[in-house]
């Protein structure tokens, strides 16, 4: 069951990916990501000191500040700060600074589809720019499920109105190790399917979401070689950063 | 008039169908006020039945609940906990008041926004009654929510303030119940619901310690003449004296319910 | 690892309490391992649920939903609007969600407590994308009124799986609402009054049959955390303050996956996982439902 998509991608392909780190002086840590013509900015600042009020002070607190294009914040961005607040602090170690807090900003810059999923894929690039100790990194995935029960992914603004439902994923980043293969095997699954963050909108199947989860996991791996061939890159010239 | 219907087509204000100018005044005023009935119908010297229920909300530290007709309010109580840091060092507890409402308490939609009048109210009535000496350095909170206003709201949420507080075991002098009156031309309506507060042309509320007979707070607006308000103070007093007993069995039965 | 086994020989001397308060992630790990949880529940059990409908007597239409302490009063008021062009023969439906300082120690006033405006998104989108509601059902006359729901959901008290009593309230709520009679008058609706219901003469009522909505799938939902490899169902504040990972759920009547809704968490979900959490809403929709079903039948016989 094949549909034409109106910028002539097949049901799998995702939009052309950028990355670039360190593009922001002030910060301490930067990186802009785009999928397609969605654009997010995103900059992190810290760790500074002390933690804010209802956070334990016994771990690494995480802050996340989402500014929108234009105008205000409202309801949907503070859903936004939430979930990305709750998926960072999974993947970052936060027990190394206890009592301090690490702001996150995200600015969207320009918004065509798939803004959480393109936000989180920033952020953790921003994250690795700026030094901060992670267990892995993550890689986020939108997957639209259309009445059929077939489904494409990473689509674009329109493409997101148009279908039944869509599920923003976000899966750990594939780990390459030195142990033997199937080492790192949880409940009979590779490390990389598990899921840490699900949110989804429109009614669907349980069926369509597993499919869903399938067809994102296969594409998060490739999502995962871009993010770390380009956060290598950028090591050898990252010399005086680290000074 | 809040209730206006927008002109432009693309705003989404809304309006209630309820017409607020539909309401015309009772024929009270027109001299022959023998024959009013209360909306309710009780007589003008009756109070509406109280209930009172303690342990309403169980993560606080002590709460209560509270409907007098169609007032029903929650009142949560907090502490004795840490003061906010910017406070100063105080020998003494402090006590800090808070009253909202819903948005659903009025007939027409609100805003459900705090209420400052009423929170400095609430507060200035129940720090004559608590021991504040008892909890020095830490602050006792006492939130309010007001669920429906069906009238008399103030006195109804000091009254449950006392219960909760006494159900928090914050150690107080004694309880406070509050009452209030509304003056309707020559009449003196006791505990008044929403309809007899709008058309009242002077309220006088009291909070007191039955008990100890003593007054912690008491608000007059209106215009009273000195006969007409000693007869509404005495009404109010005797009345809180009622209500007291009514709330002081309340705290008995669930204290004898904890000991089973 | 000579933390965790000072801590053994230490507790074996300590009142369970201060065991609970020190060291809350043992104590509870400690009742896992027996499959039992400190409130007596087993790990898939939710917590006793009650309905009760039309506890707002302002409303239009209200209900109280209680999760084991976890309380929510949800009312909704009917007010009327002016469609927008886009769609000109459809209501519309806002949600908001409040947490009053009332309801946890957690919460100030002034500062709303941060929890709240994403249990708000959350309920609004979810109950759109159930399309429980059809929002034509909530015009009055076609691109001149029609209906704008106010659904206003109070959390009286707070103590976990805040969503789930949330949308219970909500669905119930709806389910208990009773559209107002109202007529056209010289542009305006007003609403016709008491008295002249029966022999209404000039004022001809504009929707005298719609006074109820016809819901189409009823959402529920259901809550869990998952931790290590123990799933547990509708959690406790205490819980979820202590095990961080949660997975919330939502069915509809025809098992339709609503919403499949984890915000991080240290705890990854596997396929199984998701799976098992899956069947136990799948569970507690049929519970859900006859609950709610007890509560409209009890209403009718009042």
């Amino acid at each position: 069951m094949e549909v034409d998509r109106a910028d002539g991608r097949n049901p799998n392909q995702l939009r052309p990916l950028a990355c670039s780190c360190s593009i922001l002086h002030r910060a301490h840590g930067s990186a802009s990501w785009s999928q397609g013509d969605t654009k997010v900015l995103a900059a992190v600042y810290g760790p500074k000191a002390g933690t804010k009020k209802n956070e334990n002070p016994e771990k690494a607190s995480i802050e996340v500040i989402w500014k929108p294009r234009t105008g205000q914040i409202g309801k949907p961005e503070k859903e936004y700060e939430i979930i990305l607040k709750r998926t960072l602090q999974s993947i970052c170690i936060l027990t190394i600074n206890p009592n301090t807090t690490t702001s996150v900003i995200i600015q969207v810059v320009h918004d065509d589809g798939a803004l959480l999923p393109c936000a989180i894929n920033a952020a953790c690039a921003a994250l690795v720019d700026a030094g901060i100790p992670m267990k892995h990194l993550a890689v986020a995935i939108c997957c639209c499920s259309a009445e059929s029960g077939y489904c494409i992914l990473d689509p674009t603004k329109l493409e997101e109105q148009k279908m039944k439902a869509f599920a923003y994923l976000v899966f750990p980043n594939s780990i390459l190790s030195v142990l033997p293969e199937g080492s790192s095997l949880v409940q009979g699954e590779p490390m990389e399917h598990g899921i840490i963050t699900s949110v989804t909108h429109g009614a669907m199947s349980v069926d369509d979401y597993f499919h869903c989860l399938e067809r994102g996991r296969a594409a998060s791996a490739k999502l995962s070689d871009f993010l770390r061939r380009s956060l290598q890159s950028k090591l050898p010239g990252d010399l005086s950063k680290a000074g | 008039m809040a209730a206006k219907p927008s002109t432009t087509t693309t705003a989404k204000a809304t309006y209630s169908p309820i017409d607020p100018t539909r309401k015309t005044r009772p024929p009270i005023f027109s001299g022959s006020d023998v024959d009013w009935l209360r909306p309710d119908s009780r007589g003008f010297h009756q109070c509406r039945p109280a209930f009172f229920r303690t342990g309403a909300v169980n993560s606080a530290s002590g709460s209560a609940y509270a409907e007098f007709g169609n007032t029903k309010v929650i009142v949560s109580v907090f502490g004795p906990r840490e003061s906010k840091k910017a406070m100063m060092y105080s020998n003494i507890g402090r006590l800090n008041c808070n009253v909202s409402y819903t948005t659903f308490a009025t007939p027409i939609r609100g805003q459900g926004s705090d209420h400052k009048d009423f929170s400095s109210m609430l507060h200035k009535a129940l720090e004559g009654a608590i021991i504040l000496e008892t909890f020095p350095k830490t602050t006792v909170d006492v939130f309010a929510l007001v669920l429906e206003s069906g009238g008399s709201d103030l006195p109804v949420v000091i009254s449950c303030a006392s219960v909760a507080l006494a159900d928090a075991g914050i150690m107080m002098y004694d309880l406070v119940a509050s009452v209030s009156v509304s003056c309707l031309g020559k009449n003196l309506l006791i505990d008044p619901v929403l309809e007899e507060e709008s058309y009242q042309d002077g309220s006088l509320m009291i909070a007191c310690m039955p008990s100890r007979y003593e007054v912690t707070q008491l608000t007059v607006t209106g215009e009273w003449s000195t006969p007409h308000f000693n007869e509404a103070m005495q009404l109010c007093l005797d009345a809180s004296a009622k209500l007291g007993k009514i709330m002081r069995s309340c705290l008995k039965e669930a204290a004898s319910d904890e000991q089973e | 690892m000579g933390l965790p086994n000072a801590s053994e020989d230490l507790s074996s001397e300590m009142e369970v309490d201060a065991f609970r308060r020190l060291f809350p992630l043992r104590y509870f790990e400690r009742h896992l391992a027996e499959s039992i949880r400190p409130d007596a529940r087993s790990l898939s059990r939710a917590r006793n649920t009650t309905i009760s409908m039309g506890a707002v007597a302002s409303a239009d239409g209200s209900a109280l939903a209680k999760i084991g302490s976890t309380t929510m009063l949800a009312a909704i008021k009917m007010e009327v609007m002016t469609p927008s062009l886009e769609s000109p023969d459809e209501g519309c439906v806002s949600i908001d969600f409040h947490m009053p300082p009332i309801c946890s120690p957690l919460v100030r006033p002034g500062r709303p407590a941060e929890a709240a405006p994403v249990v708000a998104k959350q309920l609004s989108d979810t109950i759109s994308s159930s399309g429980m509601i059809n929002l034509k059902e909530l015009s009055l006359v076609g691109g001149k009124a029609a209906w704008m729901v106010y659904l206003d959901i109070y959390c009286l008290d707070a103590d976990g799986a805040l969503f789930d009593a949330a949308l219970l309230s909500a669905v119930a709520a709806f389910s208990n609402l009773q559209i107002p009679t109202v007529s056209l008058d010289d542009g305006k609706i007003v609403m016709l009054p008491e008295e002249q219901k029966e022999e209404n003469s000039e004022k001809e009522p504009v929707n005298k049959e719609k006074r109820k909505l016809t819901l189409g799938g009823i959402p529920f939902s259901l809550t869990c955390i998952l931790h290590k490899n123990y799933i547990l169902a509708d959690p406790t504040s205490e819980e979820e303050s202590i095990m961080e990972t949660l997975v919330t759920v939502v069915l509809d009547s025809s098992n339709q996956l609503v919403s499949l809704y984890k915000p991080g968490g240290a705890v990854l979900a596997y396929t199984s996982a998701v799976q098992d959490c899956i069947a136990l809403t799948r569970q507690r929709v049929k519970e859900l439902h006859q609950i709610l079903e007890e509560a409209i039948s009890g209403m009718e016989i009042d």
